[in-house]
């Protein structure tokens, strides 16, 4: 009975509705209820499911997933343009000032009025070096978009988790096979692989990329309830000048006895000094360092989150809370 | 993410477009299932098989309650595989928590859930159909397609041919939803003719060892998956074909539905509506109906047949005749007796909503309102069906007031007949003055005392006051 009600509990700890987070330079913009707003800026009306959000600083884009439905707003008026989307819109990047849309379902990347075809399964859009770069989870491809157009395309394994660029290099994730593959984008070749943890999901980039240093990627895996810490490479040609390339480090950020969290993280995000986990399973939100986690808030939806420039914001239920870190 | 163990989610017509077989047997099975096995994935499916079912029979509280207790177990579940680091187990349970989600109409949160298993396992086919059914639950067609696409090429590179039909089934099911049947109709040839193929022939077999016809939304096992899969779809792709206009076909494989299970009732009610006499229509209605009394599609194509015949036969003692005969109390405008019917099968199954709803249908009659002097049947059956509901006051002046009209006496006695196919009844056998032919249309005066039976229909009470023959041109 007590664990009954654990769960039951749990499960009202989760919002009912998404709410969507994100930070830019004149503050947190969160989209809820149907609204839109930079409290104590602007209101505006938003979309009835927010699933994804991005900014370039001056626009949010809050998409809706489900109704197939944009919202674009300027940050400094709280002007909004209202925006019908290709199926399924899941992500949004900036290039040049310009919005581009991955609609999921429709495989296009949609810019304005163009439609750019994309392969099965189109799940992530990054830019890198003045170009888009899609991964397309069931092909298991990586297409560049440059001038509303592919240019490129790179077969480099499906089923990955997470897509990340930094650089020139791009970072796919495998939970399945606990491994970490990189891309050298500019030459679009796979530069190889790294064997991180049990179950990687989600990834980060946690400094260093000098010279000197490669790389250093944050990894949350729940199964081990651990981030793991190590390095990746910058690019192939880089590592090799270094003359370390050191591959599979697997390092745990607390030695190899107990887990870093109570719960298995599966999200984490790195700004500066401010590290935070996320649990999607339960809804809890943490703070990191190398030495200890804490929990910030409960209940909170995925995506309802983000890290500024001093710390991170949240919506609580209510309002974005908000917590300095550094 | 796998499969849980030897469940496959078959794709199922969406309730409001096409009725599915949910008889009382099907339910008690589940309930078994549910009460003799305590795991994971007998409860799941056993909980999501019940809510298809009461959702089909349209008892949609009982059907939401099933889906609660569906989803909360799908939660229990994510929360413990997620606490023991078992993360396929999580994605699995996520991914069910999702179509959970999505059946009981919460959209959000089941888009929620479904990406978050689909970032853990998008190598899962069975996940992607998953996805795609909780898509078609929430009216996504596109995106169920989408999703049924992901799955059927991650299942083509296997060697599983009943799971690659079983997707390939999920897959067409969401285009005709999407409205590209074209393909449509070339994939589900393709799984109906690799179904009947001899790569299926040792399951065949084992089919016919087990007697095995139940049809489910989650079959357990391939015995179950292959046969409630072989039926679905046939009985899809035959309504492709009646769509257009190939009547011959569709009675064929409608006709192949029925060998695998003699009381479908989707097969038996679209053989009725393709049946080339009344006689072969009502004695598939007649079926149809025993198979499944609540069917909502069953229950409007028969209203419509009503329309043209309204004195269909339904005689039966069956709940499915009981269901025809109230059907046809309502096409005839006894909605008095159709009430009656209605309560008396209420009795039996309270929490059914098709039966509240043709209640509700059987109340709403307009406000009572008295006959005119000479009435028309139409205002003399108005007046039969709002009786109780006359005021105090028209009650008082319906007393009063004598009426006027050319009945047809029944039996050659003066106690019973009809007005203009309006019933009517003395209180006792009558005598008038005079010579009276009682074969022969005849002009009564009369009072209105109230409503009675007479046979098996209800009728006026009418106290007679005066008999008249009528001359030769009245009759005319």
């Amino acid at each position: 009975m007590k664990r009954a009600l654990l769960a039951l509990a749990m499960l009202l700890a989760l919002p009912a509705s998404a709410q969507l987070v994100i930070a830019t330079p004149r503050g947190v913009v969160a989209a809820h209820d149907g609204r839109i707003e930079l409290p104590g800026r602007w209101n505006a009306a938003g979309v009835a499911h927010p699933t994804a959000i991005g900014s370039d600083g001056d626009r949010v884009v809050v998409l809706d997933a489900l109704d197939n439905a944009a919202v674009l707003v300027e940050i400094a008026t709280g002007r909004t343009t209202r925006l019908h989307t290709g199926e399924t819109p899941v992500a949004v990047a900036f290039l040049r000032g310009e919005p581009y849309i991955l609609a999921r379902d429709a495989r296009v990347l949609e810019h304005g009025e163009r439609r750019i075809a994309l392969a099965a399964d189109p799940a992530s859009v990054r830019e890198s070096g003045g170009r888009l770069y899609v991964y397309s989870r069931a092909a298991g491809t990586i297409e560049e978009v440059d001038g509303d157009r592919v240019t490129r395309r790179l077969r480099v394994g499906p089923f990955a988790s997470d897509f990340e660029v930094t650089g020139a290099t791009g970072y796919l994730v495998y939970p399945r096979d606990g491994r970490i593959r990189t891309i050298d984008l500019a030459a679009m070749k796979a530069t190889g692989e790294l064997t991180v943890g049990s179950v990687p999901v989600d990834l980060t980039f946690a400094g260093g990329g000098t010279a000197l240093t490669a790389r250093l990627l944050a990894v949350a895996d729940p199964s081990a309830k651990r981030v793991w810490l190590t390095e990746g490479t910058q690019s192939m040609t880089k590592a090799v000048a270094r003359g370390a390339l050191r591959g599979v480090l697997g390092l745990g950020l607390f030695g190899s006895g107990g887990s870093l969290f109570p719960t298995g993280v599966d999200r984490v995000e790195i700004r500066g000094r401010s590290w935070i986990a996320y649990d999607s399973s339960s809804g809890t939100l943490y703070t990191f360092t190398r030495n200890k986690s804490s929990v910030l808030a409960k209940g909170v939806a995925p995506g309802a989150f983000t890290l500024t420039r001093t710390g991170v914001a949240w919506w609580n239920g209510t309002s974005v809370a908000e917590k300095k870190l550094q | 993410m796998r499969r849980l163990a030897l469940v496959f989610l078959l794709a199922l017509p969406l309730a409001a477009q096409q009725p599915r077989l949910a008889s009382d047997f099907e339910i008690a099975q589940m309930e078994k299932q549910l009460a003799a096995s305590h795991d994971f994935e007998a409860q799941l499916s056993g909980h999501l098989n019940l809510g298809d079912l009461r959702a089909a029979r349209n008892e949609s509280s009982l059907a939401r309650a099933e889906y609660q207790q569906a989803a909360a177990n799908a939660e229990r579940e994510r929360i413990a595989s997620r606490r023991e680091g078992k993360l396929t187990r999580y994605a699995t349970a996520t991914s069910y928590a999702g179509l959970a989600q999505a059946k009981l109409g919460r959209d959000a949160r089941a888009y929620e859930l479904l990406e978050e298993a689909a970032r853990y396992a998008s190598d899962d086919a069975e996940g992607w159909n998953v996805y795609a059914s909780a898509m078609r639950t929430l009216r996504h067609p596109r995106k169920a397609v989408s999703a049924a696409r992901n799955a059927v090429a991650i299942a083509a590179r296997g060697d599983r041919k009943l799971d690659l039909a079983v997707y390939q089934h999920a897959l067409a099911t969401a285009l005709i939803e999407a409205g590209e049947t074209a393909e449509a109709e070339r994939l589900l040839v393709t799984v109906t003719e690799s179904l009947r193929s001899s790569a299926f022939d040792s399951l065949r077999r084992d089919v016919a060892r087990q007697e095995s016809f139940e049809i489910y939304s989650s079959a357990r096992g391939d015995v179950a998956a292959y046969v409630s899969l072989r039926s679905r779809a046939g009985l899809r792709l035959a309504r492709l074909y009646e769509e257009q206009g190939k009547p011959d076909r569709a009675r064929a494989e409608y006709e192949r539905a029925l060998e695998i299970r003699s009381d479908d009732v989707t097969a038996l009610s679209a053989l009725a509506r393709l049946a080339r006499s009344d006689a072969e229509r009502e004695r598939l209605y007649t079926q149809a109906f025993d198979a499944n009394p609540f069917s909502t599609a069953l229950v409007e194509e028969y209203r419509q047949y009503l329309r043209t015949h309204p004195n269909a036969n339904a005689d039966a003692a069956s709940t499915g005749g009981q269901m025809r005969r109230a059907l046809g109390q309502l096409a005839r405008g006894e909605t008095r007796a159709a009430r009656a019917s209605l309560d008396a099968l209420l009795a039996r199954f309270p929490a059914n909503e098709t039966l509240r709803a043709l209640r509700r249908a059987a109340e709403a009659a307009p406000a009572a309102a008295l006959p005119t002097a000479t009435p028309a049947a139409s205002e003399l059956r108005a007046l039969l069906d709002s009786f109780e509901r006359l005021t105090p006051e028209q009650r008082s002046a319906l007393d009063q007031a004598v009426y006027t009209s050319v009945v047809q006496f029944e039996g050659g006695v003066f106690e019973s007949g009809t007005i203009d196919g309006v019933r009517f009844r003395f209180s006792e056998p009558t005598r008038f003055e005079g010579e009276f032919d009682a074969a022969a249309p005849l002009r009564l005066t009369y009072r209105i005392l109230g409503v009675t039976r007479s046979g098996d229909a209800d009728a006026l009470l009418l106290e007679p006051v005066r008999l008249e023959s009528l001359d030769v041109e009245q009759r005319r």
